[in-house]
């Protein structure tokens, strides 16, 4: 079974302080000086991905996976270590277009990439990047293929090599599903889905391996049907006023007889 | 602008979604110049009349349907529209929502945007606005096709209870012959527990990534329970399986308008933030002066949130 995740390296947003949130004349926000990390969601992604290739040897499913970014070189570090996790395929499409807001355009490179160069079972996705938000961009790679999309997937289990047993997050509860292959899944929040570290061993004796590297040139972009007007940064503010005091106790006296009785008794 | 509101009536959330849509129909869309109707999917017989209830338009066309699944939906409301001229499809928040709001614009040739806060309608497009960069800034974005297919953001307007109608035009269209999804070869569904819903809670208290550990969670819910507050946590605490997602504060998970709401040990990411903005009344207890958090709060003190904690629970249970 042949199973591609689909993933990108953002900015730590994180680290950026108020005065950073600068939006220039070309709606961008400069976040170039910090180090890219893996969106969040894609890296339950690559984990559960790693974890259906574990859990796939016991019930003698055979699994290939691939890993697929369309990025610059900046990427190239987060590539290394999914080398260096036992990644067969770790492919970067270069690019250094501005993607922040065109799911289509995603989409169609990657409907090609699996059309044309590497047939894939199973494509895995994170829901989501956190510049974007776009949320979209899994559901039209399903469109485009024309195969079906489950979302907020929070688990994977092997049944054989046609099927798997999928948990999904529904909006009045869980979903579990044995469902058929080919299709695509949004990975949403997945609880213990940290990336696992690459042993040293195999940073050094798998990690150099070749990254296969293709050209975004070389693919059709698909038109978006949205256009991005405007960005206004978000002011969230509020006294944050400090209760003084030189012990825990003496804080949360105030806290409770100034600030918290009268607002609880009134409820 | 010809709109048409999109109901799950097979969800044990309906109720919410109704309100959720009549608020944002309320904010958006009452103008003269627009014109609503409601799209409304059931499979069971007997809920029919209390579905009608939560109508949010004067019309309705109540589709019947063997269950909710994502192809018979976007089939039927191929089917089922298909001489229709509508300009917007209207789908509630939630996961739901935005997965019909994008796969039916595909479909249908038009634009989809997802957790939408606002619209501004035109006859040549639509302007919709949304939070991007992790909440930090609102993006506005043109959608340039009809239809127009959008899904709200949770906490994107009031919620308004649904008024008895001085009439209601009932239109019923069976599509229970749709065949399932084939892909799906085993459906197993299991409900949410009767968790208490944080997005109504009065009182909050939620615990982050400063609890460090899973016993320190629990040890704050309990706190929780006996100063009779609610109890929600933060993505990094749920993503490390400290506390069940349900009980996620922020974006992804319920967003709060509590009267109280006592943050400990969160740095305040503004993903996180979006889930207790509305709020009333915040407190922050922190060690880092600099976190966010302390500039979003009301009130905060900077300390050893459980040192503070185990003080106030003394105070309150005098």
């Amino acid at each position: 079974m042949n199973i591609l995740v689909c993933f990108k390296a953002v900015p730590d947003l994180d680290k950026l302080i108020d005065e950073d949130w600068v939006i220039d004349e070309e709606l961008q926000i400069d976040t170039g000086f910090l180090k890219p990390i893996l969106n969040s969601y894609d890296e339950g992604a690559l984990e559960i991905a790693l974890a259906l290739s574990d859990a796939s040897e016991s019930v003698g499913v055979s699994v290939e996976l691939g890993a697929l970014t369309i990025a610059g070189t900046r990427a190239t570090p987060i590539l290394k270590t999914l080398n260096a996790l036992r990644f067969k395929r770790v492919v970067r499409i270069h690019s250094h277009d501005d993607f922040r807001f065109r799911p289509m355009a995603i989409a169609s490179i990657l409907t090609q990439y699996v059309l044309r160069h590497a047939p894939q079972e199973v494509l895995l996705l994170g829901r989501q990047t956190s510049i974007g938000e776009n949320e979209r961009t899994h559901l039209l790679l399903a469109e485009m293929l024309g195969w079906p999309c489950i979302t907020q997937v929070t688990g994977i289990e092997p049944v054989d090599m046609n099927h798997l047993m999928v948990t999904s997050q529904a909006d009045d509860g869980q979903l579990q599903q044995r469902i058929q292959t080919p299709c695509v899944l949004s990975i949403g929040d997945a609880p213990n889905t940290y990336l696992r570290v690459p042993t040293l061993i195999d940073r050094m004796r798998y990690g150099k391996r070749p990254i296969e590297i293709l050209s975004s040139m070389d693919f059709h972009l698909a038109d978006e049907t949205e256009a991005l007007m405007d960005l206004e940064v978000l002011i969230h503010e509020r006294p944050g006023i400090l209760i003084e005091g030189q012990t825990p106790e003496q804080k949360a006296r105030e806290l409770y007889e100034v600030h918290l009785k009268e607002r609880l008794e009134k409820r | 602008m010809i709109y048409k509101a999109i109901l799950n009536g097979c969800s044990t959330n309906i109720v919410a979604q109704a309100e959720e849509l009549n608020g944002f129909i309320g904010e958006h869309l009452c103008s003269e110049e627009t014109t609503g109707s409601t799209i409304l999917f059931y499979s069971e017989k007997e809920k029919k009349d209390a579905l009608l209830r939560l109508v949010p338009t004067e019309s309705v066309v109540l589709v019947r349907i063997t269950r909710h699944q994502s192809e018979i939906i976007l089939e039927a409301l191929k089917a089922v529209e298909q001489r229709e001229m509508t300009h917007l499809y209207l789908f509630p928040s939630g996961f739901t929502g935005s997965e019909m709001a994008v796969r039916l614009a595909f479909r249908m040739n038009g634009s989809s945007l997802v957790q939408v806060k606002q619209i501004e309608c035109s006859d040549q497009h639509l302007l919709a606005k949304k939070t991007v960069y992790a909440n930090h800034v609102l993006g506005t974005f043109k959608l340039m096709k009809k239809p127009y297919c959008i899904s709200l953001a949770k906490g994107s307007a009031v919620s308004q209870p649904i008024a008895k109608p001085d009439k209601l035009i009932v239109t019923e269209v069976d599509m229970t012959h749709l065949p399932e999804d084939p892909f799906i070869k085993e459906s197993t569904s299991i409900p949410r527990k009767p968790a208490t819903d944080l997005a109504k809670a009065k009182f909050l208290l939620i615990g982050g990534n400063g609890m460090k550990n899973k016993a320190n969670t629990y040890r704050l819910k309990q706190i929780a329970e006996t100063i009779g507050a609610d109890f929600g946590v933060s993505r990094p605490v749920a993503m490390s399986a400290w506390a069940p997602m349900h009980r996620l504060i922020g974006i992804s998970g319920a967003m709060a308008r509590a009267d109280v709401c006592i943050v400990a040990g969160v740095s305040g990411a503004a993903a996180f933030y979006a889930g207790i903005e509305k709020s009333k009344f915040i407190v922050a207890i922190n060690t880092d002066a600099q976190a966010p958090i302390i500039k979003t709060a009301d009130i905060a003190i900077i300390d050893d949130y459980q040192a503070v904690m185990d003080e106030l629970i003394k105070i309150m249970t005098i």
